[in-house]
């Protein structure tokens, strides 16, 4: 075995995928175990999406498609992003790839050099970190405390930046916390981000459509039409359409800057499968009406997560904007002990206790830059979400 | 600051990718082109395969995988390195990726500190060094001479291993030469590896199943068990079964390694299309005769295409055992004057000259490291590769 690069040594495995395939190990050990770790949408992909893929298949529509992404598909986006945003791309601003995640990837390789500075506010999806190092980034971090709603602060992200930082993440609807910032908050962010004209701005809207009780959604590069040259808008169709097995990535971008990503895509995977990039066209032209209804379902469900969390001694659960999580504190429960006699000294101890006692799988918040809290997944049905949640405070009522 | 990283700044521009874009650029304005230059099979996805995942989009199969694959996949995977390779791979020494470039980035990137060497036979497939160079490691050619039938000689590897030597890359068919090897050919090769502990050997399997005349192409693992711990074994679907645009690529090798690829795709894209990798499972498990068919009809166009091409003054064409491209030398055709009056001085002056008079696309030797010859691909209809051979008949012809 040669010795494995240097770049990698930095790079975690995803703690939510390890609490899963500890859950599956469990339930393949006979126990009914709740998992509430995962991000990915319970429903199914829309019929016209199917559809649209069957159509290409059967059409022969399987040869190497652009590097990146069909004119279809790009004209597709480029009607959603004027739709939903008020934001006019042109074709060569818009590229497309495999998930949210590689879109992310491509960036980050395509722009830093070593000791470059990524500023993401916390909590956050590893992810970003992780890519950041990867590319010879720096990740800095900026807290974003429970008592303001998880929301990133004007004033605390001007004190994160220096002059390396390249680039700031934003994330809004948020994994985990589902906190989304205003038009107001977003404004006094586009504030900071002006006096420092050397940085760019990943707006990561993958959360977008899942947002709730009214609240009225918006990207940067809409609400700072000025800073357009230094904003990539990043979407996709995972959360929006439940599409999160097809994985198809989105954004739009300044043309050099999606230049260069091609680039980079072009090395690392070319482009995306045809027949998911048909599924795509259609699930974004097609009818929204879905999507709403997916809305209405996850707000009720979030509503029933928070209220019953909060019944659970030691847990305080903040109720979000959007996204499907919720992000409780557990600070009551740190220094306590379970009936089989574990002692819960952070998050981790939590969560792992947590599953293998009362058999419900959660992240813990160390994975997400933030403790102590747990982040709970509600993309789950109604029932198994009451259950959960009432082994969660039966867990909690039983600590000594 | 610069916009792009320095990383960037080392990849070449696709050359084959100017070429398709002059092309299909004289075709929109109504010129009659016949393209030689693009890399994928003409033939449709197999019904079977379009089918199976058709079926695997009904069954709801468009969730997230397994970051390296389905398990069901991965199962095949390891059945085809059995069936087809005598090779015994366990499932967690197996991954699939999107696309057997994505098996490349995931092994380079895991792999490779700056200044490490990566030994590459040439002609060779230009990601092959992009990759190297994207990934800060440097790429060492080594020419295969054409008397040789553009086979690389076990002296010239001995010759370019050095202590900085980390992998050594076999293409076998090869693109963009056609050159095979048998389990013959290699033992020279494995018997200078195995003299190098250090140096870890990748080699790209993914036309395999193109070779004609009852040649059957080897791979290393196969012909030298004892390098089976270093060594990665690259194949696909995009060849074997026209699946170019579903994008399924996979690999077979030591699990500590596959162990790094996997973390480093579930930070770059996570798993291929689930839609892709259902029709993967029926490529590799079911009914294998469309192979057959393909390749009678392939034999074909190349005794075609190698026979015509040496009717024309100045063209020189071996005949190689298998992929779908012909490396013919154009040393003759160079210093000449074209009929319509172009100066060839170099190969990219001769297939310039080609498509703007003749209306044919080809792509230059240089674009895969080997100057004073043209890549031609015959995976086209055959009418049509008869009527581009009389035009490139033409064109020599007409060179004064």
């Amino acid at each position: 075995m040669p010795a494995l690069a240097a770049r990698l040594a930095d790079v975690a495995v995803s703690a939510s995928v390890t609490m899963t395939v500890r859950a599956r190990a469990l339930r393949a050990a006979g126990h009914r175990v709740i998992s509430l770790a995962i991000g990915e949408p319970d429903f199914d992909t829309p019929p016209h999406a199917v559809e649209a893929a069957h159509q290409a298949a059967r059409a022969g529509d399987t040869h190497y498609p652009p590097q990146d992404g069909t004119p279809a598909l790009k004209e597709a986006i480029r009607r959603k992003f004027a739709r939903d945003n008020g934001l006019d791309y042109a074709l060569d601003e818009i590229m497309v790839a495999n998930g949210g995640k590689q879109i992310i990837a491509n960036a980050f390789l395509a722009t830093l050099d070593a000791g470059d500075e990524v500023v993401i506010p916390a909590p956050y999806w590893i992810s970003y970190a992780d890519q950041a190092k990867f590319a010879g980034g720096v990740p800095r971090f900026v807290a974003c405390p429970q008592n303001n709603g998880f929301r990133l602060r004007a004033e605390d992200l001007e004190a994160a930046i220096t002059p390396r930082t390249k680039w700031v993440v934003l994330n809004s609807p948020n994994n985990p916390s589902g906190a989304a910032l205003g038009e107001g908050e977003l404004c006094a962010i586009a504030e900071v981000i002006r006096r420092h004209p050397d940085l760019w701005v990943l707006s990561d809207d993958i959360y977008e459509h899942l947002i709730y009780d009214g609240f009225r959604f918006v990207t940067l590069a809409q609400v700072a039409p000025d800073l357009r040259e230094r904003v990539l808008t990043v979407n996709g169709c995972s959360k929006a359409y439940a599409m999160t097995g097809w994985r198809v990535g989105f954004c739009g971008g300044p043309r050099a800057l999606i230049r260069a990503m091609v680039n980079v895509q072009g090395q690392l995977t070319s482009g995306v499968c045809t027949v998911a990039q048909a599924a795509a066209a259609a699930a974004l032209d097609g009818p929204q009406e879905l999507v709403r209804q997916h809305a209405e379902t996850y707000r009720r469900r979030r509503d029933l997560v928070v209220a019953m969390l909060n019944e659970a001694p030691g847990i305080a659960c903040h109720r979000p904007e959007g996204a499907f999580y919720v992000y409780p504190s557990v600070a009551g429960l740190i220094g306590r002990t379970t009936p089989a006699g574990r002692r819960l000294e952070t998050d981790l101890d939590v969560a792992m206790a947590l599953l293998e006692e009362a058999h419900v799988a959660v992240v813990h918040g160390a994975a997400y830059g933030m403790s102590p809290y747990l982040r709970i997944s509600y993309a789950t049905d109604e029932d198994s979400l009451r259950e959960a949640c009432a082994r969660i405070a039966a867990f909690c009522a039983a600590l000594s | 600051m610069s916009l792009t990283a320095a990383r960037l700044d080392r990849i070449s521009p696709s050359q084959t990718i100017a070429i398709s874009q002059k092309a299909r650029a004289l075709a929109a304005e109504g010129r009659d082109i016949i393209s030689l230059s693009a890399g994928e099979p003409d033939f449709d996805t197999p019904q079977n395969v379009k089918r199976a995942a058709i079926a695997a989009i009904e069954r709801g199969e468009t969730k997230y995988t397994d970051v390296s694959g389905t398990r069901a996949l991965r199962e095949a995977v390891c059945a085809k390195f059995r069936r087809e390779n005598g090779i015994e791979y366990a499932p967690d020494e197996v991954m699939v990726s999107t696309g057997g470039k994505q098996v490349i980035f995931n092994a380079m990137l895991a792999t490779l500190d700056p200044g490490d060497e990566v030994i590459i036979p040439t002609p060779c497939w230009v990601s092959y060094p992009d990759i190297v160079s994207l990934a800060e490691g440097t790429p060492v050619f080594v020419a295969c001479p054409q008397n040789n039938g553009f086979k690389l000689r076990a002296e010239d590897l001995e010759a370019a291993i050095t202590p900085r030597t980390k992998w050594f890359i076999l293409n076998n068919p090869c693109n963009p030469t056609g050159a095979a090897y048998s389990a013959d050919d290699l033992k020279p090769l494995t018997d200078v590896l195995l003299r190098h502990p250090h140096v870890w050997v990748f080699t790209d399997d993914i036309y395999e199943h193109l070779a004609y005349d009852g040649f059957k192409p080897a791979t290393v693992v196969q012909v030298e068990p004892r390098l089976k711990e270093r060594t990665l074994t690259m194949n696909g679907c995009s060849k074997a079964y026209a699946m170019t645009g579903w994008r399924i690529g996979f690999c077979g090798g030591p699990k500590a390694l596959i162990k790094a690829m996997d973390k480093l795709q579930s930070q770059s894209t996570s798993n291929t299309s689930s839609i892709s990798q259902a029709a993967a499972v029926e490529a590799l498990t079911g009914p294998q005769d469309f192979i057959a068919e393909m390749v009678a009809v392939y034999q074909e166009r190349r005794d075609l295409v190698v026979a015509a091409l040496n009717e024309c003054p100045g063209i020189v064409c071996g005949k190689p055992e298998g992929a779908f491209y012909v490396f013919a030398s154009i040393h003759g055709c160079l210093g000449k004057t074209s009929a319509g009056g172009r100066r060839i001085e170099t190969d990219e002056d001769f297939v310039t000259a080609l498509l703007e008079e003749e209306g044919v696309a080809a792509v230059h030797g240089t674009a895969f490291v080997a100057p004073g010859h043209m890549r031609i691909s015959y995976a086209t209809a055959t009418e049509a590769l008869r009527e581009a051979c009389a035009r490139i008949k033409r064109f020599c012809e007409g060179l004064h």
